[in-house]
């Protein structure tokens, strides 16, 4: 069942500049991006953190005048069972009023069961009927914001029994019936491969390159559980790690030169180490838009 | 198999309660269920302590970082979050602590002026009436003022502002100082051009301010204080503490007769 999208065809990259590097805004740097003006394509913020009034509004506002906005959500629980806080996605829709950022995210995960906000991205069973529930709610916000928006795939830490369904077809069959984007996660598909077994590769190879709309980069740590097993931990702060960015360099031959985020949210580094990380990614994608190293990845 | 919202309630109940039957639905794989599930328990946990730790800094100077991560966990379990907006929540937090930790009877009053502020700092956007439209007002209307939306005001107990900003300041002389019967007393909050302000209020001026707050007419309002309130009405404008201004057409059968000027300089009015 192919539904077309409020806005925006399947495939449509968004007004940001497509072989660009971007960097996840945080607090710490506001009054210096504000100041500054670092050179930098463009940024994206956690919409929560902007919701409401006062001083983290006002300076995004100011910042939004330099740059272009990607507004990424962590609340809306597209996976829940039950409707849509109608609440949050009034509270989404009037940043995205006041914002017009050039991207709208939100994740693969559920957050709110009977109504309560259990405060962290949880995994999403990958069966028949928790697909037509994240569709019937991606419509929703679609409908509601009355524009596209990417659904980012999750790092996971457990698997259910009862999912039949791969993760990367799970995503895709989202993005076709609703006409949604791809957020793709590179450092979450490294992360939930090794913690899992899976084939990074075959994840990338899963997913519709016409519909990655953005990559997401981050570091991660490694953790070593009581009983000695190793699980990677998505915490978003370190730097890049070599593996990611040589699956960065797979991703951008298989999407394409997709726009690129570099994330930090845990012990913020100085705005210097993102800006260098982000243009490692800026130089990422400099060689895969000239073909340079086309047969190294 | 579960149904979605099957499996979705067993996974709060392991989240919130820590209750292990969703590890049922869980692989192993080297790793035990409860193992993997509790990776999502710290973090439901350390976010939800992080945001409190955000918006109760002095309650956590003035209690100490260990007591009060053990008051944020216990908080946590019996108040888990009711939206994906966390700016919102904690709002409980003063009464909480008012049952957990009785010994300190001043933290409540701390953690309700904290939360105020809080609610301040994040208080939709509203421009401040600008006070010349006062002057352009009909002669004989009776305004309603709109309350900017970061404006609160409270009734504590202890002298919450002194051991708030003597707190957060680290300043162990103002500390000591602080008299803890200087108290009961009035306080309003909002967020003004320069940040947000904390201000003490009379018991007469709080009166006036809760019932013009709240959106009664200016001479009703007045006629609930005993004293002159016209200082106090041009010390919210200043402050901020106003967003708009209404008045009854002047056509209304219900507009007072009463002149604004008798009412300010009333000395003498019953507030019940």
């Amino acid at each position: 069942m192919q539904r077309t999208p409020p806005t925006a065809a399947l495939g449509e990259r968004g007004p940001l500049p497509a072989a660009s590097a971007g960097i996840g805004l945080r607090f710490p740097h506001h009054r210096r991006v504000a100041e500054t003006k670092p050179k930098i394509g463009w940024l994206e913020v956690h919409s929560e953190n902007y919701m409401g009034g006062g001083t983290p509004l006002a300076y995004l506002e100011a910042i939004r005048a330099h740059y272009p906005i990607s507004l990424h959500g962590v609340g809306l629980s597209l996976g829940s069972a039950e409707p849509l806080d109608l609440n949050h996605l009034r509270r989404v829709k009037q940043l995205v009023d006041r914002i017009e950022p050039a991207l709208v995210s939100e994740h693969l995960s559920w957050s709110v069961t009977d109504g309560t906000y259990l405060a962290d991205l949880l995994p999403v069973p990958m069966t028949e009927e928790a697909l037509d529930v994240v569709c019937h709610h991606v419509e929703d916000v679609q409908t509601a914001l009355g524009r596209r928006i990417l659904v980012e795939n999750p790092s996971s830490y457990l698997r259910y029994r009862h999912s039949t369904i791969p993760e990367w077809e799970f995503l895709a069959a989202v993005a076709s019936r609703t006409g949604c984007g791809i957020l793709c996660d590179v450092n979450n598909i490294y992360v939930s491969a090794c913690n899992h077994g899976w084939d990074a590769g075959a994840y990338l190879a899963g997913l519709p390159p016409n519909a990655v709309g953005e990559v997401h980069l981050a570091g991660h740590t490694v953790k070593e559980l009581p009983g000695g097993q190793i699980i990677r931990i998505d915490d978003h702060g370190a730097r890049v790690t070599d593996d990611v960015w040589r699956l960065y360099a797979e991703a951008l031959q298989r999407f394409g030169t997709v726009p690129t985020l570099i994330e930090w949210d845990t012990s913020i580094p100085d705005l210097d180490v993102l800006l260098d990380e982000a243009a490692i990614a800026n130089s990422a994608l400099a060689i895969a838009r000239g073909g340079v190293c086309a047969d190294a990845a | 198999m579960p149904t979605l919202l099957e499996l979705q309630r067993a996974m709060n109940g392991f989240m919130t309660v820590g209750d292990p039957a969703a590890a049922a639905f869980v692989i192993g794989d080297g790793i035990a269920p409860e193992a993997r599930l509790a990776i999502y328990r710290n973090t439901y946990h350390g976010n939800l302590v992080s945001a409190l730790r955000i918006s109760y800094p002095a309650v956590k100077r003035l209690v100490g970082e260990d007591f009060f991560e053990g008051a944020a966990r216990a908080f946590i379990d019996t108040h888990p979050p009711r939206s994906g907006y966390l700016n919102d929540y904690g709002a409980e937090v003063g009464d909480f602590l008012a049952q957990f930790a009785p010994s300190l009877p001043y933290l409540t009053d701390v953690a309700r002026l904290e939360w105020a502020v809080n609610s301040a700092l994040h208080a939709e956007d509203a421009l401040p009436l600008d006070p010349t439209r006062l002057s352009a007002l009909p002669a004989d209307c009776d305004p309603i003022f709109v309350a900017h939306p970061s404006a609160t005001l409270m009734e504590c107990a202890y002298p919450a502002d002194t051991i708030w900003r003597a707190t957060l300041d680290e300043n162990d002389n103002a500390l000591s100082a602080i008299d803890l019967v200087d108290g009961p007393l009035n306080l309003v909050v909002n967020r003004g051009a320069d940040g947000v302000s904390v201000a003490r209020l009379s018991a007469d001026e709080f009166n006036f301010a809760k019932a013009i707050f709240a959106g009664v007419p200016l001479l009703r309002a007045l006629d609930v204080a005993k004293s002159d309130m016209s200082t106090s009405l041009a010390a919210h404008l200043a402050a901020g503490r106003f967003a708009d201004i209404r008045f009854e057409p002047a056509t209304s059968p219900e507009r007072p007769t009463t002149s604004p000027e008798r009412n300010i300089t009333s000395q003498e009015r019953n507030v019940s």
